[in-house]
């Protein structure tokens, strides 16, 4: 019999639980990171105050700079520190939220911020509300910049929500640990190409989403940022 | 209708946009705020809707200052058109012409029909309504521009440079459309330029503006004969005579012609010349119909006759009459 269809014999059913598991992670971590940083990226391309600006993206940007293992293992050693869980999802979701955080917030912030200045006046002398100009206006123009910031985030987020396995959170990322740990590569293969799969398909469905969204008057127009 | 009442614009550092300008802009005229770049035109045309709010002085609509009125409500009351860029490129036509009427809260079979009232107002196919901007040409959006402007049907509409992204034909073309358009529902307008052409076209009167303070207002006929400065005298430069040519009727030229009683009411003919017909298109005619001698009418009141000779003589002597006095 052929390795990889004697691997998925063996380890079937844990391929399945430990990739929603896995999904499970991801997705938790997207809904907070862009519930996070999607207000917080409109907030701040409305702000006059440029120091602010530049201090929260610098922030981002750091956390963004720390390896992802050293990021996970920060939050376990601060949690420990402030007794609060250190093994499990919690530690866990909340790594991939920070480090999911900057493509979102960034992405946002420009894109709202390269909205034609001459569109969002002739919508103000038109006597639109400024909520009305961010809802009906900058967001929409803007959505194909900030939904690659998403996309970005999660093809990252599904690749570092492995190392969540670490710290006990389960995933994809336990298989690939198992398989290092007793020197076998079909638990390594058993982690590893699902969560290369995810990836793919996520962005592509987000790809799509992306289209699906998008003003039709922009398709095939804009470009966007990565 | 319209009043500037000393108005003036200071950006921080003592920079003067606008200083102490007044002048008046009649219900149903429309005023061409004319200047270089810099000059104040539309820094001025912006405070009429407050999207620049003056530094000293007033601004009154139907004698009420501007800054009693509600930004929001303000700006809903006037129509507003920029260059082509100004359309929203994520909306279709009829989403673009329907946004201020949509803010008014009009309902939709109104709003449906005033779309399509507007297209055919501004000479675009209804079909026309579900294109994106990036479809249409340039001359094409700038209509819709135009159309959107006038949506709810606003006394007052803002216009700042709106042909000035086309090509020459396409921008005599609306040039000539919205003069048209003007005249039937009758709007306040206030026209920012560059171009001295345009602004003699478009304007019922003309404002020239340099580094902020208003240098004279008139009409074109009394800026381009009678410059109030040497800088008017300077902008007008070496197009004055093209400009005296635009601007002079042959009203006064045909009246040295023998007058023939005049004839029963009838159809006009073609090939015939109105009263405020200006010395260019009175020397294109004779060129197109090839004639010596063309028929002069008010409206449908036959005038006169005016010889092609003596049109060139009256031209010459202009030229002349130019030539000597720089």
């Amino acid at each position: 019999m052929n390795p990889i269809t004697a691997a998925i014999q063996k380890l079937g059913p844990e391929i399945i639980n430990r990739t929603l598991e896995h999904i499970y992670l991801v997705f938790l971590s997207m809904v907070i990171a862009v519930t996070i940083a999607l207000p917080l990226g409109v907030y701040l391309s409305k702000s006059n105050r440029l120091k602010l600006v530049s201090a929260v993206m610098g922030l981002a940007g750091i956390i963004q700079t720390v390896p992802s293992l050293a990021l996970i293992a920060f939050i376990v050693v601060i949690f420990a520190i402030i007794s609060l869980p250190t093994i499990g999802t919690v530690p866990a979701i909340v790594a991939l939220v920070l480090y999911a955080l900057l493509p979102i917030l960034r992405n946002t912030y420009t894109g709202i911020r390269q909205v034609d200045k001459s569109v969002i006046e002739v919508a103000t002398a038109m006597g639109m509300k400024p909520h009305q100009i961010l809802f009906s206006v900058e967001m929409p123009l803007s959505l194909p910049v900030i939904m690659a910031g998403i996309r970005i985030s999660t093809v990252w987020t599904i690749g570092v929500a492995t190392l969540c396995g670490l710290i006990g959170a389960g995933g994809l990322g336990d298989l690939i640990i198992k398989g290092l740990r007793s020197i076998q590569v079909d638990y390594l293969l058993a982690g590893t190409f699902p969560a290369a799969t995810l990836a793919i398909i996520f962005d592509w469905a987000l790809s799509r989403l992306e289209k699906w969204l998008s003003p039709a008057g922009l398709r095939g127009g804009a470009s966007a940022e990565r | 209708m319209i009043r500037f009442d000393n108005v003036s614009k200071t950006y921080p550092g003592n920079v003067m946009a606008v200083t102490n300008l007044s002048m008046e802009v009649a219900e149903g005229q429309t005023v061409v705020l004319l200047g270089t770049s810099g000059s104040g035109k539309t820094t001025t045309m912006k405070m009429a809707n407050r999207l620049i709010e003056p530094t000293f002085g007033h601004i009154t609509i139907n004698g009420i200052d501007v800054t009693d009125i509600d930004s929001i409500q303000l700006r809903r009351g006037i129509g507003y058109a920029i260059q082509h860029i100004g359309l929203f490129p994520h909306m279709t036509v009829s989403e673009n012409i329907a946004v201020v009427p949509g803010l008014l809260k009009w309902d939709r079979n109104r709003i449906y029909q005033r779309v399509d009232e507007l297209l055919t107002m501004v000479g675009l196919p209804p079909d026309f309504r579900d294109r994106y901007p990036s479809q249409l040409s340039g001359g094409q959006k700038q209509r819709i521009g135009v159309a959107r402007a006038l949506a709810a049907d606003p006394p007052i509409v803002l216009m700042d440079e709106p042909f000035g992204a086309l090509d020459p034909i396409t921008r005599q073309q609306l040039q000539n459309e919205f003069i048209e358009l003007e005249s039937k529902i009758k709007k306040t307008v206030i026209f920012v330029t560059h171009d001295i052409f345009e602004a003699v076209k478009m304007g019922d009167r003309i404002a020239l503006l340099d580094r902020g303070v208003l240098q004279q207002i008139s009409t074109p006929l009394e800026l381009v004969t009678n410059p109030a400065n040497e800088f008017v005298e300077q902008f007008l430069g070496q197009h004055r005579l093209q400009l005296s040519l635009l601007t002079k009727t042959v009203e006064k030229l045909f009246n040295k012609t023998k007058i023939t009683p005049p004839p029963a009411k009838g159809r006009i003919p073609e090939r015939c010349l109105q009263v405020n017909s200006s010395l260019l298109e009175a020397v294109d005619m004779f060129k197109r119909t090839k004639k010596v001698t063309l028929p002069v009418y008010d409206k449908n009141q036959h005038l006169g006759d005016i010889d092609k000779s003596h049109l060139l003589e009256a031209i010459t002597r202009m030229i002349n009459g130019n030539g000597g006095s720089r």
